[in-house]
């Protein structure tokens, strides 16, 4: 065990050394030409992935989505209908859907433990049970580190309306340091008010502080900045620590967000209004056109979350039905829309679509026409990203009750995400506890059906 | 050498004013008031048993790493100046830079005894409590599970903490009332009566491992002993000799319980308190990490058996890991790091050193502000931050003062110091909207929450930047009209512009300018007289040095 060990300790300090190297190289890059390089080499369009996670908070209800059960008592009100793949059928209120199926790959199979909001939603978010002191990154800060550009304007890992009070480290990225941190734009809160709602305009989909107060003009800002700079510079040059070298680093980066023509990838106006409109004119819609129009500039992971009015709406316990319909709606138009937008621009091939909850629902109805927590069997949805799409995966039972055929768990899950994005995903970080941590569970094998 | 310290330890302490604090608290406590407490009294030299007193244990720590910068053949840094250590003592004591009027009464005071006078005056303020509470709340709370619903039971916890920083609990016993803290309805807040009352409790520490008897075992071993059994709940640890049926013997002492179900006050006996490995079919009984067992004829509840355990003096865990993590909170990095994770495999970088001042802690009676006082006094603390060049990575460990990055309620505080902020009161009218609930104080913190990277670590995010340059704090701070600070500044009449500019900087870095730094911003303001611009530039200054990396980071 002890060689063990000792090289871990030595791999920290690896890693301080190159936090040190790309906080420099962030701001000097004639310091180190070969980092220089090596950012040209990761913003080449052309070897860019992405991932967009579309997360419905609650836990979205698998028998009433893309695992109904029609004619059974558990099957609940809504139809199926066919979709352009024969043979898989899926909810009467997701039509949109229904007609892009061979691009989707539907796990059905989904078999995990944890029934609690707060430690499912980590663990299905940053890939393992919390288990402190380990911070685990969340998915987000993980995919950013491995594809992200370092010297890009705009951040690599955007987070749109979450709603985080429910485990705030499901969202933040843990062991591997703010760097890593998504930029998170139109948070959702609790009382937080309606989806629909747009008295600030644009949904709250702007980020917050990114141009100085009115009163201060442009040549004042750039005068502010310069004696900043100069005291930074000599501040950092006598104090070349981590946390001086990661302040300037991470100012660097928002003067550089706020003076870019980056930062316009959040001006939804751009947009005709039919395009807006066809995505729905709501905080998710707007949210998946936003995704869109990141991913189209080079941001590797953008989240959405779909968790409707009050943040929280795929928590059904009570009128499952109505609730799960209206979210359907607004779900079918956003990500349908973002998917054939994604695909004529030829971005989809290079796009990994994730569409999941932190657990599904009971398939029995309870007493308030509603469905409870439910993480033994239920569905995600895989999308894009070249994988073998237009296939269901893995078979529950008649009355939904449980897996029948291929449990998949959530390592599975992420390690085939992270292998659709080409990325290893027994690759280590190293983390606060000073032990190497793999990106997914060692236990956890791609699905081979769609990445194999 | 001039590092002043040789004043008879704590004397200040004894001023009439906080004894009268300490009896107030000690009263509301139920503590008996300890005018004899040692922290007033100098602790006797006496030979028997090697007890040091503060400047002794001083001396010791300064032998020890002067030793091993000596073994190493490196010097360690230059001293820092006053202005230096002032700003890093107010920052590591009561959490927030000193104010002008602090810093110039320091510059000027000529005693030589005055740091180590500045060190009993800041202790004994309530926003050493305060930083204090807010320290050991957020690291007792990093990372457990999370949970939203305990907003009330974080404020409670933090009152409890207070009060007991306030009078300088003994470590022993804080941890031990702690640990066997009631967990019954009133304390859990689980009904709306409860919640009415504000009790200051430490529940939130039980809450926040989600009464689970696992994770509030791991949580307890590993923040009060630095032994991580936690790996073992699932598995025998692959890193130590931890085995899966002692982290649940171990777990044995707590009980599961549903919020506001009290347990058992009284244990019976060691087989009608076992429990049965979850998935298994192996049961336990309660036992200590050393592998002995509970005397169960006390007649004391399990949670108090195990409290009375881990703070025995002859624990080989407790004194130290507490020494190492009061260590890290000073100097930004424990005798052993991670500061939590004192496995025989991640040895300390000074162990004799560690082992001594963990015996002098115990024998101290676990008096929190002796160590204080000696890790505040020692010459690692007072070296400076500025590096000398490329050859301070290979420096040994505490040879120059790393930087750190603030907490957040660090740099709110310092922000409101420098600037005079003070926040707007809400008042709710019947009819009218409710007024906006969350507070500056609550934004700032909800951007810069805290993690769990270390402070010594990088971990400033975008965001945070934006805030910090665009955010309404900031603009309100360098406002010409609204902000104190610059009011202050550049109206004051008998103040020439280096005069002014020197002032900005004893507000926000608590120095003054070099002769480089204020011929550049003097130039600068003075090149916007003729547009009787000279105060807007004032304001870039100030701007400038809000949110310059000196500024936002203790150093």
């Amino acid at each position: 065990m002890k060689p063990f060990i000792c090289r871990s300790r030595c791999d920290q300090l690896t890693r301080r050394d190159m936090l040190r190297l790309s906080c420099a190289g962030l701001v000097g890059g004639a310091t180190f030409p070969w980092l220089q390089a090596m950012a040209d080499q990761a913003s080449q369009p052309a070897a860019r992935r992405a991932c967009i996670l579309l997360w419905m908070n609650g836990g979205p209800s698998q028998m009433d989505t893309f695992d109904l059960k029609p004619g059974h008592k558990n099957g609940g009100e809504f139809k199926e209908i066919a979709t352009t793949v024969p043979g898989i059928r899926i909810s009467e209120h997701l039509p949109k859907i229904a007609g892009m199926a061979e691009d989707l790959a539907i796990l059905r199979s989904m078999s995990t433990k944890e029934g609690d909001h707060s430690r499912a939603a980590y663990l299905l978010r940053n890939g393992y049970l919390p288990q402190p002191p380990v911070s685990y990154p969340t998915l987000g800060a993980l995919v950013s580190k491995e594809l992200g550009n370092p010297a890009a304007a705009l951040p690599n890992f955007v987070s749109i309306a979450p709603y985080r009070n429910l485990n705030p480290a499901a969202y933040a990225p843990g062991f591997l340091g703010s760097q890593y941190a998504p930029l998170i734009v139109g948070e959702a809160r609790p009382g937080g008010g309606s989806d629909q709602d747009d008295r600030n305009g644009d949904y709250g989909l702007t980020v917050d502080d990114l141009s100085a107060p009115s009163g201060v003009s442009r040549e004042a800002v750039t005068a502010r900045l310069g004696i900043l700079n100069s005291l930074n510079d000599r501040f950092v040059g006598s104090h070349p620590d981590a946390p001086a070298l990661g302040y300037r680093s991470a100012y660097a980066q928002a003067v550089r967000l706020m003076r870019s023509d980056a930062a316009k990838a959040f001006d939804l106006d751009e947009e005709e209004d039919r395009v807006r409109d066809s995505y729905g004119r709501n905080r998710f819609g707007q949210g998946c056109l936003l995704a869109r129009r990141l991913v189209e500039r080079g941001v590797p992971f953008v989240e959405v979350t779909h968790g409707g009015d009050g943040g929280i709406g795929w928590d059904t316990h009570t009128n499952n039905f109505d609730g799960v319909k209206q979210l359907s709606e607004t779900l079918d138009a956003g990500w349908a829309t973002l998917m054939s937008e994604l695909k004529a621009r030829g971005l989809l091939a290079s796009t990994v679509v994730v569409w999941m909850g932190e657990f599904g629902r009971t398939p029995q109805i309870n007493t308030n026409a509603g469905r409870d927590h439910f993480p033994n069997a239920w569905s995600t949805v895989l999308a894009g990203g070249g994988m073998r799409t237009g296939q269901v995966i893995g078979r529950t039972s008649d009355d939904g009750m449980k897996v029948e055929d291929r449990p998949i768990s959530v390592p599975d899950l992420l390690a085939t995400v992270f292998s659709a994005l080409g990325v290893d995903p027994m690759k280590q970080n190293i983390s606060n506890v000073g032990r190497p941590i793999r990106l997914v569970d060692p236990a956890a094998a791609p699905i081979e059906e769609l990445v194999g | 050498m001039n590092v002043v310290r040789h004043l008879p330890s704590g004397a200040p302490s004894c001023h009439r004013m906080a004894v009268a604090v300490v009896v107030c608290v000690s009263l509301l406590l139920g503590l008996p008031a300890r005018a004899d407490d040692a922290a007033c009294t100098p602790a006797q030299s006496e030979s028997v048993g090697g007890i040091m007193d503060v400047a002794e244990l001083i001396a010791y720590i300064d032998l020890q790493l002067g030793a091993s910068w000596e073994k190493a053949q490196h010097q360690p840094a230059p001293l820092a100046d006053d202005a230096e250590y002032l700003r890093r003592a107010h920052l590591d004591l009561i959490g927030k830079i000193p104010s002008v009027s602090e810093l110039q009464a320091f510059l000027q005071d000529a005693r030589p005894d005055k740091r180590a006078r500045l060190i009993d005056e800041l202790l004994n303020r309530g926003a050493h409590a305060q930083h204090f509470a807010n320290t050991w709340r957020n690291s007792m709370l990093a990372g457990t599970p999370e949970n939203v619903a305990s907003e009330q039971l974080l404020r409670q916890f933090h009152t409890w903490l207070r009060l007991r920083f306030t009078v300088n609990m003994p470590y022993d016993r804080l941890v031990g009332e702690l640990l066997t803290a009631p967990l019954d309805e009133g304390a859990m807040q689980v009904n709306r009566m409860a919640a009415q009352r504000f009790v200051p409790t430490p529940a939130a520490f039980f809450q926040a491992n989600e009464l689970k008897r696992e994770q509030i075992a791991a949580s307890t071993s590993r923040f009060f002993l630095g032994v991580q059994v936690q790996c073992a709940q699932c598995h025998d640890h692959p890193f130590s000799h931890w085995k899966q049926s002692e982290f649940w013997s171990l777990a044995a002492f707590f009980d599961t319980t549903a919020p506001g179900v009290a347990e058992a006050q009284e244990a019976s006996t060691g087989s009608a308190n076992a429990i049965r490995i979850p998935d298994s079919d192996v049961t336990v009984e309660p036992t200590y990490l050393d592998g002995t067992r509970p005397d169960w004829d006390s007649g004391a509840s399990k949670r108090e058996l195990l409290a009375g355990w881990m703070t025995r003096t002859d624990n080989p865990y407790f004194a130290k890991a507490g020494v190492n993590r009061l260590w890290d909170h000073f100097l930004g990095r424990g005798f052993v790091h991670p500061v939590d994770d004192l496995d025989p495999a991640n040895p300390p970088s000074h162990p004799e050193l560690l082992n001594e001042m963990a015996r002098q802690f115990s024998l101290h009676r676990f008096d929190l502000n002796y160590l204080v006082r000696a890790i505040m006094q020692s010459r690692a603390y007072q070296l400076t931050s500025r590096s000398s060049g490329s050859t301070d990575d290979e420096r040994p460990h505490f040879a120059r003062m790393p930087v750190r990055r603030m907490t957040a309620d660090q740099l709110f505080n310092s922000i409101v110091q420098a600037t005079g902020f003070r926040e707007p009161r809400r008042i709710a009218r019947p009819g009218a909207p409710v007024p906006e609930m969350a507070t500056a104080a609550d934004a700032f913190r909800n951007r810069f929450a805290d993690s769990a990277v270390p402070l010594t670590e990088a971990e400033t995010s975008i965001l945070q930047a934006l805030t910090l340059m665009n955010g309404k704090l900031t603009s309100d701070a360098t406002d010409l009209e609204s902000s104190e600070t610059l009011v202050a500044v550049t109206e004051a009449p008998f103040l020439d512009t280096p005069q002014r500019v020197e002032m900005l900087f004893m507000a926000t870095l608590s120095r003054s300018p070099t002769a480089e730094e204020l011929e550049e911003l003097v130039a600068y303001v003075v090149a916007a007289e003729p547009d009787g611009a000279a105060k807007t530039a004032l304001a870039d200054v100030f701007w400038a040095l809000l949110n310059s990396a000196e500024f936002a980071l203790n150093h």
